[in-house]
């Protein structure tokens, strides 16, 4: 009946409902957010636990994006966008006046559903973070471009042409462009909207296997529409559907053993 | 026939037919200026013709052919022009240049084409370009030095040719001289002068100012004695020679050298001659100063001042444009007000030209310049610095003209800039401002020249507000030269589109302009299309470095 089978089984199941702090990356508590007169998410709390994989699965419009949107503020840049609630990150709500978005944004990253490599040069594109941060230095920037695209697995793809531009490169090989310029700046967190929905399957395979080497150092939070992509590569998975969070268990007991009727449909593929 | 419609191939037609008749329409443009104002350089013919007058007497008439035209005879008899043996109902006639303007009432003449007996074109006939009193057409008959003749046994074409090149050495030095070294002498008397009247109203003109002035006055004086007895002696030098030439009426006439130009033989030219000729006229054209009234010589100054204004402009234009149109696209409320301003920026731009004009003397010349005059000048007055039309105030009245088309493209290229890049940016923990300037502007630089380059288009062709707010027929000196500050915004300048104006329709001597107003008009597509091209070939650069993505 169930047609997926969860891969990931690396990770000792964590109790998600009483994470010590130690433990937690992110705490968001009952958060709603409203566009214009729509509510788009109604009162969602979880917690997401540090240097894990945590995956949002859900049919389209559910608002899986849109609360990976709200943790590092780019929803700041929509008007008509209301958020209220907390989200937690060191225990501190993100959505305070006296946070600075640009600051908070540095601390937790974002990578895109579509490679969006800046018209410049791959060095550049890299180094864009640091030079944000006023480091010129061209020793520090030549470490970080070599950590950061072994990083991202790109390194010996790129080595020798670090000076050309970065729309030489394929869809896959941008992709990976952006996650290493994303994690040259060391974030916290790192969120990846639908990272692989623009490519092809061996270039997905290569960032999920990427993903997996990620959590060591970063919490990561991916939202996926491809369910085996989550059970793969994630370790707890929420799903959702019209706003809401139905279910967020680990992923092995999600895949299996769906407490709620809504999941098991959507995972054995009734609808979404 | 029905489905012949339903293919599309009417619409293809139809789309193509409009693209072929824009084109032909330049083309043909293009090649009629283009032929009417570069044959205007190469060496006609002179014609010399025996003309047998209706009372029966034979003249001779010398001249390069300039028009020719079929008129009927009805006409000619209405107007008591009588030809026997010739009952054609039409006949034709040419216009000839005769030149020798100060002997001769007028330097056009009509020839009715029955009445020539003889029509020959003689190699030895000259052409003499002179400074004054146009073109000498006639036979070389002598060269004197001091009033004696040099030519002996010598070729006198020859010893003419090199008497001439000596002139113009002369006349160079003296222009040079009186340009640079003696201009800068008058500048600084005139600064001295400006800054004992500025001391004098501030109340400090002090006896040990005033001397030193005036002692700084005494030593330019000086200088300037010795400058003007060089330009006298190189004036002498110059007058040395004459030279003897018999006209068509047979007279044997002695000319000054020192206003000889040039001197060719254009019966006695081969085709790589003339050719020669030919870029070489067109050389004098481009970087000569004009003479008689622009009536001849070059253009250089109208060129200079065209392309200075309008580079001075792109200076103004595009900073405010791009900044004004950041705000309305960046950081506007999208509400009813920018809406508002949005639509009345676009209808700037259809605001007539001559509006503009009278707003820039109104506004920007009597008020603001007329502000800084009292402010910065007040010596100077009651004469006017800024308070008077100048090559600035026709930079800012463009610039204003030509702001909607920098706002309404930049503004285009930052929308189409894909959302994914600025989230990208933004994701990194850059401020809004940060990916302004690191990506937005970057990659909206293409756009930006575009609308630079319509601005420039626009402004370049641009006439009507610029004679309300700088050009003149005739300016002395160029806006920027030799002394310091080494650029006179405050200065009026001379205009390609305003020179056409004038030549064509303000001149003494309408038959000579004529040429002159195609050349001219061409010189001005050409100084367009010259800048267009540098925009363009910024912008392709541009767009290469900043293609966008290839989804």
């Amino acid at each position: 009946m169930i047609s997926v089978t969860p891969t990931n089984q690396q990770t000792e199941s964590l109790d998600l409902d009483n994470l010590t702090a130690a433990q937690t990356a992110l705490e968001i508590r009952n958060l709603n957010l409203h566009y214009g007169d729509a509510q788009a998410l109604h009162n969602i709390s979880m917690a997401i636990p540090k240097n894990r994989v945590t995956a949002f699965i859900g049919p389209s419009g559910c608002g899986k994006s849109t609360l990976l949107r709200c943790i590092n503020r780019m929803n700041d840049l929509v008007e008509i966008c209301k958020v209220s609630g907390e989200i937690l990150l060191h225990e501190k709500n993100i959505y305070d006046k006296d946070v600075d978005a640009a600051e908070l944004r540095r601390r937790v990253g974002m990578v895109f559903q579509r490679p969006n490599p800046f018209p410049k040069s791959i060095y550049e594109n890299v180094v864009y973070g640091m030079r944000l941060q006023g480091v010129n230095d061209r020793r520090t920037l030549d470490e970080v471009v070599e950590r950061s695209l072994k990083g991202a697995a790109l390194w010996d793809e790129v080595k020798d042409r670090l000076n050309a531009s970065a729309f030489g490169l394929s869809g896959g090989q941008q992709q990976r462009l952006v996650i290493a310029r994303a994690i040259a700046i060391e974030p916290e967190v790192l969120l990846l909207d639908e990272p692989t929905s623009a490519l092809d399957p061996i270039s997905t395979l290569t960032i999920e296997e990427l993903i997996t080497e990620l959590k060591e150092q970063y919490t990561v939070v991916i939202v996926t529409h491809n369910m085996q992509q989550a059970a793969r590569v994630s370790d707890q998975t929420a799903f959702m559907y019209m706003g809401k969070l139905i279910e967020y268990a680990d992923t092995n007991t999600l895949f299996t053993t769906p407490t709620q009727k809504q999941t098991e449909d959507y995972i054995t593929g009734r609808y979404g | 026939m029905k489905q012949w419609f339903n293919s599309g191939k009417p619409w293809i037609w139809l789309t193509a037919g409009a693209v072929s008749v824009s084109l032909i329409a330049v083309i043909g443009l293009l090649m009629l200026i283009g032929a009417r104002g570069l044959s205007f350089f190469w060496p006609a013919e002179i014609h010399q013709m025996e003309v047998r007058g209706t009372d029966g007497t034979v003249s001779t008439v010398i001249g390069e052919v300039y028009d020719t035209e079929t008129v009927p005879m009805e006409r000619l008899r209405e107007s008591g022009v009588q030809l026997e043996n010739y009952n054609e109902d039409t006949l034709e006639r040419w216009l000839l240049k005769i030149g020798n303007r100060e002997y001769v009432p007028l330097d056009f003449t009509w020839v009715l084409a029955p009445q020539v007996i003889k029509d020959e074109t003689p190699a030895d006939l000259a052409v003499l370009e002179r400074s004054k009193d146009g073109n000498f057409y006639g036979y070389v008959v002598d060269v004197l030095e001091n009033g004696n003749s040099v030519v002996n046994d010598a070729d006198v074409r020859d010893v003419l040719q090199q008497r001439i090149d000596r002139v113009v050495e002369l006349n160079e030095q003296a222009s040079d001289l009186q340009d640079s070294e003696i201009g800068a002498i008058n500048y600084a008397l005139n600064n001295l002068r400006l800054e004992r009247r500025s001391l004098e109203l501030q109340g400090q003109l002090t006896s040990e100012e005033e001397a030193r002035i005036s002692a700084e006055e005494a030593q330019l004086r000086a200088d300037y004695q010795v400058l003007e007895q060089q330009l006298f002696e190189l004036r002498e030098q110059a007058s040395r020679d004459e030279v003897v030439m018999r006209d068509m009426r047979g007279v044997e006439l002695t000319l000054p050298m020192y206003r000889m130009l040039a001197v060719h033989f254009p019966n006695d030219m081969g085709f790589f001659a003339k050719l020669g000729h030919f870029f070489v006229q067109i050389g004098k054209f481009v970087s000569d100063d004009p003479r008689e009234a622009n009536t001849e010589g070059g253009v250089f100054p109208a060129i200079f001042g065209t392309v200075f204004m309008v580079l001075l402009m792109s200076v103004i234009v595009t900073p405010f444009g791009v900044i004004a149109a950041i705000y309305l696209h960046e950081y506007a409320g999208k509400n009813a007000i920018t809406r508002l301003i949005r639509i009345a920026v676009i209808n700037l731009a259809g605001v007539p030209s001559i509006v503009y004009g009278v707003f820039g003397l109104g506004f920007f010349v009597y008020m603001v310049g007329g502000s800084l005059d009292q402010l910065f000048y007040p010596e100077a007055l009651p004469s006017p610095t800024f308070g008077t039309p100048g090559v600035m105030w026709a930079a800012i009245t463009l610039a204003i003209l030509t702001l909607p088309v920098v706002i309404v493209s930049t503004e285009e290229g930052l929308s189409r800039i894909p959302s994914t890049l600025r989230e990208g940016s933004l994701a990194l923990g850059a401020t809004k401002a940060e990916t302004l300037w690191r990506i937005i502007i970057p990659m909206a630089s293409p756009a930006i020249m575009t609308g630079l380059i319509l601005a420039v288009a626009r402004a370049a062709g641009e006439v009507a507000p610029l004679m309300l707010v700088g050009v003149v027929k005739s300016a002395p000196m160029l806006p920027v030269d030799g002394n310091f500050p080494y650029f006179h915004l405050d200065r009026k300048f001379m205009h390609l589109g305003f020179h056409i104006y004038d030549v064509g329709f303000q001149s003494p001597n309408v038959e000579a302009a004529r040429p002159l107003v195609y050349a001219t008009s061409f010189l001005l597509v050409t100084v367009i299309v010259g800048l267009n091209l540098t925009a363009i070939g910024v912008r392709n650069h541009l767009r290469e470095k900043y293609r966008s993505l290839e989804h």
